[in-house]
């Protein structure tokens, strides 16, 4: 199988280098129109903040990466890449590759289960443009199988892995609904935003956000769904909360002791929950030692981050094992493409329709008639298949190219649904 | 009949020890290998151990309340039906090796020392005593149930307080589903230890006509359930919850087991038939 993949990722490029070559959906249409122009029959384009792909079956069977390479570069302004920034893959390890970024592991966050999404909407893209064909198409189904059994078969995408996420999830140890408690978001910045929509998305019952600027606090709360108050009035406000997060860039400490003793006493000793990710710390670490007060900073958070990432980290063999039985898969299937099977598979299909009508009206014919009705129908089917078969028996000679041939038996088995399940010929196997 | 009734007294701890290591394996690992095979387990140890305590009533001619081995393996019983119950109702079923190890002491204890016991004193085949001890038993399982969920509870405050995530953070359910947990317990123990109290009323001037109001066990059991009611009533009235509910879990239990070991073993107590 031909099919070739360069990727610029985390592992082989500096940030700024996988910046400048971050591309654009639109970027993308552009390039997949040139590139089905001058180099690829089929392929798709996957780009990232952490990676910029190309996958594709070539035109000419011996496409030097280099040039593929190049064609990545030269629809970019001008960067300091070389080849040790490009990685390269040829069939089975093509497909391997692509199977471990769908499946998280390749991710500079393991488990990162967005990148599934990413991987899917590249496709749409490629498949909107032309540029996904017949084998695209199975490569594509099976890249998605391995990333949704990833997620499902093991724990590759479980536990926080940011320090936003990890707050949240030690909130979720304290309280069992959070569609009861109500919540104080302190700093619009993008940790703050970022710590606030986790909240929302867990349903909390109110959400509060206060800013130092108004403004932008009121356009977060708008956003979000949320309420907002000025900053001045913040510690009037604190034994309101069940759950307060502090993200400001503030240098001076914003809630100290004494304003948590009084907002608990207040709250008639109902649990309280600070989470303070900022640097440096907004409020007092001192409150940790009131009682029914649960205070976390970012280190405490990152301790679960990294027990989190340890975890994925220990999951990455059981993903590797579904990889390699999917590629096992797929390549029994590729194979299967083979001239002889189809043609098998082809003729199976239209004997057991022909024997199945024949079956169903053989009542209406005399009895002399019903030896002459198998043997015309069976005339009939011959000669319907006689063409396709010479046409697929030729692309086992030599000079056709493998894709082609790929292809060509593709299309036969997609036309007359010969691998769906409750075909005729499926049936009968 | 009796060579059945001792395969399975020797056989039961064996199942609870078996029952206890897929619950504590799971928890351990964090994996859901056993996550349904436990929860057979448990059954399938919760039916021989009732055939087995139907058993020794019929061969014997007396319900298993008549010595302090029999009411062990009662209160084993007790307590692993409680905890079964709970997580059916629940589906929490991370807390059950903390649970099953108390069951299965009661029943090791039981199995090494109890008695084929034929000749009982009269007043222990009497049939309100028999709903008065079983009541009293399953009210007593709920407190101890409520006081492990009172100590997880106090153990994963400790932990979050102190920042460590280890498994304890990892495996068990949150703060207040624990509180809840244990608060419910609480409730369905007192409220069968109330049954057994006004059973026990009922039933004992007509048994001890000379009984005193001034029993250790008769004071003790009255602190616990003055106790828990005080808790119940304070969560109901005055939202008491948190921290203060769980210690006053467990400061009951703790009262409870010291008034049966005094009652039992150390006074002098109507209660001591044995």
């Amino acid at each position: 199988m031909n099919l070739l993949a360069v990727s610029i990722n985390h592992r082989t490029a500096p940030v700024e280098l996988r910046e400048a070559l971050h591309l654009t959906e639109e970027e993308i249409r552009q390039i997949i129109q040139l590139a089905k122009d001058e180099l690829l029959q089929e392929g798709f384009i996957i780009s990232t903040c952490n990676r910029t792909e190309i996958y594709g079956i070539p035109k000419e069977f011996q496409l030097p990466y280099s040039r593929l390479h190049s064609f990545i570069l030269g629809h970019k302004k001008p960067v300091n890449a070389s080849e040790e920034n490009f990685q390269n893959f040829l069939s089975r390890e093509s497909l391997k590759h692509l199977f471990g970024v769908a499946s998280g592991i390749d991710s500079m966050l393991i488990g990162d289960n967005q990148i599934l999404k990413q991987v899917k909407d590249s496709f749409l893209i490629a498949e909107e443009m032309g540029f996904a064909g017949f084998m695209m198409k199975r490569v594509f189904d099976a890249a998605i199988r391995v990333g949704k059994r990833a997620i499902s078969e093991t724990a590759i995408s479980e536990g926080a892995v940011t320090v936003s996420y990890a707050a949240v999830q030690l909130i979720e140890k304290i309280f069992s609904n959070l569609s009861k408690k109500t919540a104080l978001v302190i700093g619009a910045g993008e940790t703050g935003e970022i710590a606030a929509k986790h909240l929302r998305d867990k349903n909390i019952r109110k959400l509060t956000i206060t800013n130092r600027t108004k403004e932008r606090a009121d356009k977060l709360a708008a956003k979000l769904n949320a309420d907002s108050f000025p900053f001045d009035e913040l510690n009037q406000h604190l034994n309101k909360f069940d759950i307060i997060i502090s993200a400001t860039s503030s240098e001076n400490i914003l809630i100290s002791k004494e304003d948590v003793e009084s907002a608990i006493k207040k709250r008639n000793y109902n649990s309280m929950v600070l989470m303070d990710i900022a640097i440096p710390r907004d409020i007092d670490p001192s409150t940790s030692k009131i009682d029914y007060v649960f205070y976390n900073d970012i280190d405490s958070l990152n301790i679960i981050v990294e027990q989190n990432l340890s975890k994925r980290k220990a999951e990455i063999p059981k993903v590797e094992k579904i990889i390699e039985e999917e590629l096992d898969n797929f390549f029994a299937w590729y194979n299967s493409l083979q001239a002889a099977p189809t043609i098998k598979s082809l003729r199976d299909h239209f004997e057991s329709i022909r024997a199945e009508e024949v079956e169903k009206n053989i009542n209406k014919f005399s009895s002399e008639d019903k030896e002459k009705l198998e043997i015309i129908t069976k005339r009939i089917v011959n000669k319907i298949l006689h063409h396709p078969t010479i046409e697929l028996r030729k692309t086992n000679d030599a000079g056709t190219g493998a894709e082609e041939a790929a292809t060509k038996m593709g299309i036969i088995r997609n036309l007359f649904g010969i691998d769906k399940p409750g075909s005729n010929n499926e049936d009968k196997k | 009949m009796i060579p059945v009734i001792h395969f399975l007294n020797y056989l039961l701890p064996v199942l609870y020890l078996t029952t206890f290591s897929a619950y504590f394996y799971d928890f351990m690992k964090g994996e859901k290998k056993f996550i349904n095979i436990k929860r057979l387990f448990l059954f399938l140890t919760l039916l021989i151990h009732l055939v087995y305590l139907l058993l020794r009533t019929f061969e014997f001619h007396h319900p298993p309340i008549t010595n302090v081995f029999e009411i062990f393996t009662v209160l084993a019983f007790a307590i692993t039906f409680s905890y079964f119950l709970l997580e059916l109702i629940t589906d929490i079923r991370g807390t059950g090796p903390f649970i099953i190890i108390i069951s299965f002491v009661f029943q090791f204890i039981s199995t090494l020392f109890i008695p084929d016991q034929l000749a009982v004193k009269e007043v222990l085949r009497n049939n309100l005593l028999g709903i008065h001890v079983i009541t009293a038993l399953l009210g007593y399982s709920g407190f101890t149930i409520s006081a492990v969920y009172s100590f997880l509870y106090l153990t994963l405050y400790k932990d979050l307080k102190h920042n460590r995530f280890g498994l304890i953070f990892n495996r068990l359910p949150n703060l207040e589903v624990l509180e809840k947990l244990s608060f419910y317990s609480a409730v369905i123990g007192f409220v069968l230890l109330t049954i057994a109290i006004i059973i026990g009323i009922i039933w004992l001037p007509s048994a001890f006509p000379d009984i005193s109001y001034l029993d250790p066990k008769l004071i003790g059991t009255g602190l616990v359930w003055l106790l828990y009611g005080a808790g119940i009533l304070s969560n109901l009235i005055v939202h008491w919850k948190g921290k203060k509910l769980i210690v006053l879990s467990i400061t009951g239990f703790v009262i409870a087991i010291l008034s049966t070991i005094i009652s039992n073993f150390l006074a002098q107590s109507f209660h001591s038939f044995y």
